[in-house]
């Protein structure tokens, strides 16, 4: 029992590392005023350039930072797009998923030559849990710097008001491409923790949905990082259950488990629908 | 004066450009045997499905002396135009990769009465398409009988991707086995809802090895190399490959992997075409053809042992011969009973 407790817990805390740094970047993104729907995307090519880069220098750690680079420029790219273009973000967000899927499903041809999957290539091992304490202290890194510094105020009021925050000298725009770029960082290292903290590959949709997820538990956890962190957790928590459930209750078909994270979301963003309230800005370019 | 030299260095451009095609690309002999291919999706060099069945038509020209070609699909829009365009050539025979085209070649079929047609991993019921489909089951009985002679805690485990009927064949192949060699074997059955998420094959596989499985068989498409991932840090358990050789992955803790050979399938089809006995309707491919089994355990030998290895040959000589049949569904599994052999 205590065991399996164990194994619960750490595959709880797995599960939700990825996830968590997505929502975290979705929190800054949104409290600045963009929605930012290219998380999975960024996460799919933070994970790609973080194999290629390791592949290349056989350095991983080098790899997760060229990861949260190429993130931060994808995330730039939207910014630039939802800022100075004043695009819709929730096109420009699924244009910025669709090339990533392609771009890196082309790279694997171009530089493996093989599709579906890369080598394996140097990676973590049994260090990768450094990044995930790393995703706690991010969460709450980012709690503090958007609730107690100036420059978290002014993110805030980017998102709220722009307009305000411009009649007080600051350039709303160059803030919100600040924090899409910074979300894009931090998506770009979620996705480099799942090819080079938990495995040495890069395999096609092995994202998963997961930046959509992040999507959820950005709302759900309120447009707070420490709320995102905890809904990250909730969700890891029920994905570990339905791994360790499956099979042991008989009745039960797989597919029926599987849906059990997504039941927890769906009854926890219903119960708390009412009380949540989204930036008054967020999604409105400026 | 200009314009002569013009005309001169196109027409020189003509003939040399026709020459270098004659010189590259002949057409077909009258009367030798042609092959055509259309892939699906996945393409040449998908390391799997096209691949092997490609394997196939190479083998097919290297012994039958076939002449091929083949028409990769970028997308599912190409299947038709591609089925249609190697129609027009009249190839003796065309061949369509994967479930996938089923809907477009059944189309295409009706159009081309006259023209065959075979295609793999899905049954077309027209008379002049061959549908060539795998009995999985076979194989994963023997990967289940092998799994159940090499564990040590008597417990192993299956991974599916999705359970959906073709991944059932599968696990249902997998567990008979299992109950053949050691009807109390402990088996656990976990599916990853997934194909592609390969961390989430990797948790899983920690999972069920943490849970007291040694050996795991793996039917989940890319979800199974995060389950190979997982066993390189581990010194007694095993995995089971699937599909293609996947032993050289992870040397020594990969067990051995149940190959699905498409390419031996795609060979017999055109041998019997040329042998003036072409195949019809529905073509099962098993251990009997060659086309089903386990690979030669060229990093395990030594822990499986030639005992067990005998056993296993054994084994799959009452599969082929019908003394033993695997179930290809679970309802079926609840009704096998172990064979004394």
């Amino acid at each position: 029992m205590g065991a399996l407790i164990l194994s619960l817990l750490v595959l709880t805390l797995i599960k939700a590392t990825p996830i968590i740094y997505a929502a975290l970047g979705g929190v800054l993104s949104e409290r600045s005023g963009v929605i930012n729907i290219g998380l999975e995307g960024m996460m799919a090519i933070g994970a790609f350039t973080a194999v290629i880069v390791s592949y290349a220098t056989r350095q991983p750690l080098l790899g997760i930072l060229a990861g949260i680079a190429a993130g931060a420029l994808l995330g730039y790219v939207l910014g630039v797009a939802a800022t100075r273009f004043k695009v819709d973000q929730i096109v420009a967000g699924m244009g910025i998923n669709l090339i990533c899927a392609g771009g890196a499903a082309y790279g694997l041809v171009l530089i493996f030559n093989q599709p579906g999957a890369s080598a394996q290539v140097p990676a973590l091992g049994r260090h990768y849990g450094v990044l995930v304490a790393l995703a706690f202290v991010a969460a709450l890194v980012l709690q503090w710097l958007l609730t107690r510094t100036p420059w978290g105020l002014r993110v805030r009021a980017c998102g709220e008001n722009p307009a305000a925050l411009a009649s007080a000298g600051i350039d709303p725009l160059a803030m919100r491409l600040a924090a899409v770029t910074l979300s894009g960082a931090l998506a770009g290292l979620g996705g480099a923790f799942l090819s080079l903290g938990e495995l040495n590959l890069y395999s096609d949709g092995m994202t998963a949905g997961r930046g959509f997820i992040a999507l959820a538990a950005v709302i759900f956890g309120r447009w707070n990082p420490l709320g995102a962190t905890a809904a990250c957790v909730v969700f890891g928590l029920f994905e570990a259950l339905q791994y360790v459930l499956q099979g042991r209750i008989a009745w039960l078909p797989a597919d029926a488990m599987q849906a059990l994270p997504y039941l927890a979301a769906l009854f926890a963003l219903a119960g708390i629908t009412g009380r949540v309230r989204a930036p008054a800005s967020d999604g409105v370019p400026y | 004066m200009k314009v002569k030299a013009i005309a001169a260095l196109v027409s020189a451009t003509i003939c040399a450009l026709s020459l270098a095609a004659c010189g590259h690309r002949r057409g077909p002999a009258p009367g030798q045997l042609t092959l055509g291919m259309v892939t699906d999706v996945g393409g040449l060099g998908d390391r799997s499905f096209n691949d092997s069945a490609y394997r196939g038509l190479l083998t097919s020209k290297a012994k039958l002396g076939a002449y091929i070609q083949v028409l990769q699909s970028r997308s599912a829009a190409d299947y038709q135009p591609n089925l249609t365009a190697l129609t027009n050539l009249h190839f003796k025979m065309i061949y369509a990769i994967g479930f996938l085209m089923g809907l477009d070649l059944d189309q295409v079929a009706k159009q081309h009465p006259d023209q065959r047609y075979a295609i793999v991993d899905a049954v077309i019921n027209d008379p002049n398409v061959v549908s060539i489909t795998f009995r999985e089951q076979d194989g994963s009985f023997l990967a289940g009988a092998l799994a159940a002679m090499v564990s040590k805690t008597h417990h192993i485990a299956f991974l599916g991707g999705q359970d959906i009927p073709l991944i059932e064949k599968f696990a249902a192949g997998y567990e008979a086995g299992a109950r053949e060699i050691d009807p109390n074997i402990k088996i656990d059955v976990k599916y990853a809802g997934s194909f592609d998420d390969v961390a989430a094959g990797k948790e899983l596989a920690n999972l069920l090895f943490n849970d007291g499985a040694d050996i795991i068989y793996t039917a989940a498409g890319k979800v199974g190399l995060g389950a190979i991932d997982a066993v390189k840090s581990r010194n007694d358990d095993y995995i089971i490959g699937v599909d293609s050789d996947q032993d050289a992955l992870a040397p020594g803790r990969v067990l051995t992997s149940m190959v699905k050979k498409v390419d031996v399938a795609v060979f017999d089809v055109a041998r019997s075409l040329q042998e003036g006995k072409p195949m019809h309707g529905h073509v099962v491919f098993g251990l009997k053809d060659g086309a089903i089994g386990l690979t030669d355990f060229k990093y395990t030998r030594a822990a499986i042992g030639e005992a067990n290895i005998a056993r296993l040959h054994a084994i799959q000589a009452a599969i082929v011969s019908g003394k033993i049949v695997p179930p290809d569904s679970l309802k079926a599994l609840a009704d096998f009973k172990p064979v004394a052999l």
